[in-house]
């Protein structure tokens, strides 16, 4: 196995573990690795294509997600008659 | 599930934790009734409705744990089990049946080399949004809650009943599944889908 660790230029261009990776990558973005995923994410995105790739796409789809499908504007009223329909049954 | 050594709320109490804890939920609770049933009206009746009941079983709520879980929850079981059934619309794939074919941890992790970071950033709200309504109202749910609403694996586990394994193998499915949509999207729209690094 090639050793790598050289800068961004020369990651090495085949995952050896895609299966591994890819669902610890996915672990790291969804918040559930805590301190120690940061160390194994700079190691990741420095040294392998695919990790680095796959990253920035998963990446790219939650910010999209984040960012452009939580604006439903809530109807004014609907608050309100919530507070009425408790004030009726208590 | 029996509540042992449920504490009575006063009122007074009843009424903060339903204004101070619940209420400030409504937008994403709105977010997430409407994204599960497509309909204005009927997001609306199924907040109130989770509201209501939240408010009748204020008492099995522990004050100080995660009242936007919990809500979420009632919100999820409302869902299934009442609106559904009068739902005019006919549900994709049912739950438990997803359940079923599902519920194995097993997933295959890929590389996705035809869809790039740089298409999915360049795309409209409306892309994003109608490839997410476009899947199954299963995968739907886990996007919405891990990425719309940011639960942990361990709240999504207990907001659908379902192991964390399952929880991280249905949401890395479904993000699959949504990055399907999302490629025939960036083809459609002429994005460059499966080229090499141009530089």
């Amino acid at each position: 196995m090639e050793i790598n660790n050289q800068a961004s230029g020369e990651r090495k261009l085949q995952c050896d573990d895609v299966n591994r990776c890819f669902q610890l990558l996915e672990s790291i973005l969804d918040g559930e690795m805590g301190e120690n995923g940061k160390e194994v994410l700079k190691e990741k995105l420095a040294k392998c294509q695919p990790c680095f790739e796959h990253f920035h796409l998963e990446q790219a789809i939650r910010d999209v997600l984040k960012n452009k499908c939580t604006k439903q504007p809530v109807p004014n009223e609907l608050a309100d008659s919530i507070r009425q329909m408790i004030k009726e049954s208590k | 599930m029996s509540e042992v050594q449920r504490r009575k709320y006063s009122q007074e109490e009843k009424t903060a934790i339903f204004d101070g804890e619940f209420m400030p939920h409504i937008d994403s609770m709105y977010n997430f009734a409407f994204r599960l049933t497509f309909d204005e009206d009927d997001a609306k009746d199924l907040v109130q409705d989770t509201y209501m009941k939240a408010f009748r079983f204020i008492n099995s709520f522990e004050q100080g744990t995660n009242a936007k879980a919990w809500l979420f929850r009632i919100l999820k079981n409302s869902f299934i089990n009442e609106y559904r059934k009068k739902s005019k619309q006919p549900a994709k794939v049912d739950y438990q049946e997803v359940e079923t074919f599902y519920n194995s941890d097993d997933v295959d992790y890929q590389s996705t080399t035809d869809l790039r970071a740089e298409s999915v950033k360049d795309m409209l709200g409306d892309e994003i949004s109608n490839a997410l309504n476009a899947l199954a109202v299963d995968f739907r749910t886990v996007i919405i809650l891990a990425d719309l609403e940011g639960f942990t694996y361990e709240e999504m586990a207990k907001i659908l009943d379902i192991p964390i394994g399952t929880v991280r193998s249905r949401l890395h499915r479904a993000r699959n599944l949504l990055k399907d949509q999302l490629k025939e999207y960036a083809q459609s729209m002429g994005y460059n889908t499966d080229e090499e690094e141009e530089d």
